[in-house]
């Protein structure tokens, strides 16, 4: 966020003194809180994703349970009792382990998420800086992985990686980092015609300055919502690996292997699948209301953050 | 305009040629036949379970390089895609399947491109009403949703329904019932299988076009030539779909391009779920049973489809977009 807070137009390094800069800084900061707060579903959507995050990390505290614990006497028990959401056919306490899942799924999410963000910046703006040669090869190979089964390279190598989920963040990242870097470069390329890019190289601005003080701040907004939606195609993707066997494993459980769970006993025991499956339809859309209500509020040209 | 197409098919041929081999080496670096006959029972010698593979050239005695070769020339001069670890045809397998996912990905595919884009134009032509808003928020779930929540959803209100008629309406699992005569009948049944299947992926897949299409038919609406049309005294809906909706529709059919390996997980995810046997069932279990041809068999589907999905965008962007048509 401190990125935006750089003055586009201020050409030279050192020119607004620190504690205006400062001011500025904290005044947009503002203006964005606000365009934000203004937005209602945004509004719910944080307050969604912050109490999701918060029970992940704290939820465990309300239950005497471990995820790994086996309650032998109380095999398939509906929600209610000290199994808050009840149990699964092993006994196993699913209130626990949607918390652990939960915390699973975002940790894998997050951390993906970032690392394709830093890799989709780095190559989708380098080709949009440089042009010419070293654009069109990176642009053709996002274009042929593009059209390569990525979802089945992802479960042939995270099948024998055996449920490990940090070799889960690297495969998910190493398969999923194409689309972004394709909006990023798409974007990179309109700014790079933009007037103000061409007044700052003809006053003799040098290269990465030019690409840090004002392609950055201006396609910093897209990079945060790219951040934000990451997060939501790798909760579900990472879930769907999952759920087909591929991703996460037992002993560890993420919400999608715990969705496998809830369909083989769906008709007998359907709360197996209520709990996992309102957790992740919560999260990923709480997140997606997230992005689109910081996507408004960072946008000027936007009239959905109201005026001002 | 022809060759413009030509060289599209040309270039998507290459790519689908290099994913298909890439496919082959990675899914030769991580699957490995030799533990199938790990847990058999006397043990096998490792020299007696490549000397069992070699015939299916799955053997690791065999270099690399000379079974790429096997392979590839395999399929280039007898379209021979190899056999699986235990010596099934992929060709037999990949046969009877292909047509199962086809229907269901293409079928779902252009009813949630159709759906998506006359849901678009009505809450474009609504904006800000409550029709729109709840289009909105129904598209907002749609994007969001796991496929895996929406298709045992399904499943759990399938099974409901049926309870509560009293008869089976929908079949949750399998892509027909064996044993049905009479053409007829065997219609109702296909569209009792189809239907389930069909409306998950259609939820998942319709609210990116609808959602696409609303914005940029809102930015048309407010142009100069819409209004001119309007002036001229066309009704509001003709000059909406006469003018607006023609050139706003250009860049959602590039969109469908790009769904469609969407589409492929979303299939492999349903197949499962409602037991079809088709290419993304086949994907699942080629992968378990460390059958490296048949994963590749699989991303070359995948691949496929892909492509056709390009290609078909193209075509259609051709048809609409005059500036393709004449350079």
């Amino acid at each position: 966020m401190t990125a935006l807070a750089i003055d586009g137009t201020t050409p030279g390094p050192a020119v607004t003194a620190p504690p205006e800069k400062a001011q500025a800084g904290s005044s947009r900061m503002r203006l964005y809180v606000r365009r934000f707060l203004r937005n209602k579903p945004a509004v719910g959507g944080l307050v969604g994703f912050v109490l999701l995050v918060a029970f992940a990390l704290a939820g465990g505290a309300a239950t005497t349970w471990h995820y790994t614990d086996i309650d032998l006497l109380a095999l398939t028990a509906p929600p209610g009792g000290t199994h808050i959401f009840g149990t699964n056919n092993v006994g196993g306490d699913i209130y626990a382990q949607v918390v652990h899942g939960l915390g699973r799924t975002l940790i894998i999410a997050l951390s993906v998420s970032a690392v394709t963000l830093v890799i989709a910046a780095f190559l989708g703006g380098l080709a949009a800086y440089v042009g010419g040669k070293p654009q069109t090869v990176i642009l053709g190979i996002i274009n042929f992985l593009l059209a390569c089964p990525a979802f089945l390279m992802m479960a042939i190598v995270a099948q024998k990686t055996g449920g490990n989920w940090v070799m889960l963040i690297v495969v998910l990242t190493l398969f999923g980092w194409m689309i972004m870097a394709r909006v990023v470069w798409q974007m990179s390329t309109s700014i790079r015609e933009r007037e103000y890019v061409w007044a700052a190289r003809y006053m003799g601005v040098p290269g990465p300055m030019v690409v840090l003080r004002h392609i950055v701040p201006n396609i910093g907004s897209l990079l945060v919502v790219q951040f934000i939606l990451g997060i939501v195609s790798t909760v579900i993707q990472e879930t769907a690996l999952s759920f087909l066997g591929f991703g996460i494993k037992i002993p560890d459980v993420s919400l999608g292997s715990l969705l496998t769970n809830g369909q083989q006993t769906l008709a007998t025991m359907p709360w197996a699948f209520y709990f996992p499956a309102g957790t992740l339809t919560l999260l990923t859309i709480s997140v997606a209301l997230m992005a689109d209500g910081i996507r408004d509020a960072l946008d000027p040209n936007s009239a959905a953050g109201g005026r001002a | 305009m022809i060759k413009y197409l030509l060289r599209q098919a040309l270039s998507w041929l290459i790519r689908i040629f290099l994913a298909v081999n890439l496919t082959f080496f990675i899914a030769t670096w991580f699957l490995n036949p030799a533990s199938n006959y790990a847990e058999r029972r006397p043990p096998l010698s490792p020299a007696q379970i490549q000397a069992m593979l070699k015939p299916w050239n799955l053997s690791t005695d065999v270099p690399l390089l000379s079974r790429w070769w096997t392979w590839l020339s395999g399929i280039l001069f007898h379209w021979n895609w190899g056999n699986s670890p235990v010596g099934a045809s992929v060709n037999v397998q990949v046969g009877f399947r292909v047509m199962v996912s086809a229907q269901l990905m293409l079928g779902a595919t252009l009813v949630a491109f159709v759906i998506g884009i006359a849901l678009g134009v009505y809450s474009a032509s609504r904006q800000y009403k409550v029709s729109d808003r709840v289009v909105q928020f129904i598209s907002i779930i749609g994007l969001n949703t796991s496929v895996v929540v929406v298709s045992l959803f399904v499943v759990l209100v399938a099974v409901q329904i049926n309870r509560a008629v009293g008869t089976r309406i929908f079949y949750v699992t399998g892509a027909s019932s064996t044993g049905v005569t009479g053409v007829w009948n065997i219609l109702v049944d296909k569209a009792q299988h189809l239907i389930l299947p069909s409306i998950c992926l259609v939820f998942i897949t319709f609210a990116s076009y609808a959602m696409m299409q609303r914005m940029l038919l809102l930015d048309n609406i407010a142009a100069d030539y819409v209004r001119l049309a309007r002036s001229k005294g066309l009704r509001a809906p003709v000059a909406i779909r006469r003018h607006a909706l023609r050139t706003s529709m250009i860049p959602v059919m590039v969109q469908l391009a790009y769904s469609l390996p969407g589409v492929f997980t979303g299939a492999a995810i349903t197949e499962n779920i409602f037991a079809w046997n088709g290419m993304g069932k086949y994907f699942v279990d080629t992968i378990y049973k460390n059958d490296i041809y048949g994963a590749v068999a699989v991303a070359a589907f995948a691949s496929l489809m892909t492509g056709i999905g390009a290609m078909l965008s193209d075509v259609f962007v051709v048809f609409l977009d005059p500036r393709v048509r004449v350079s």
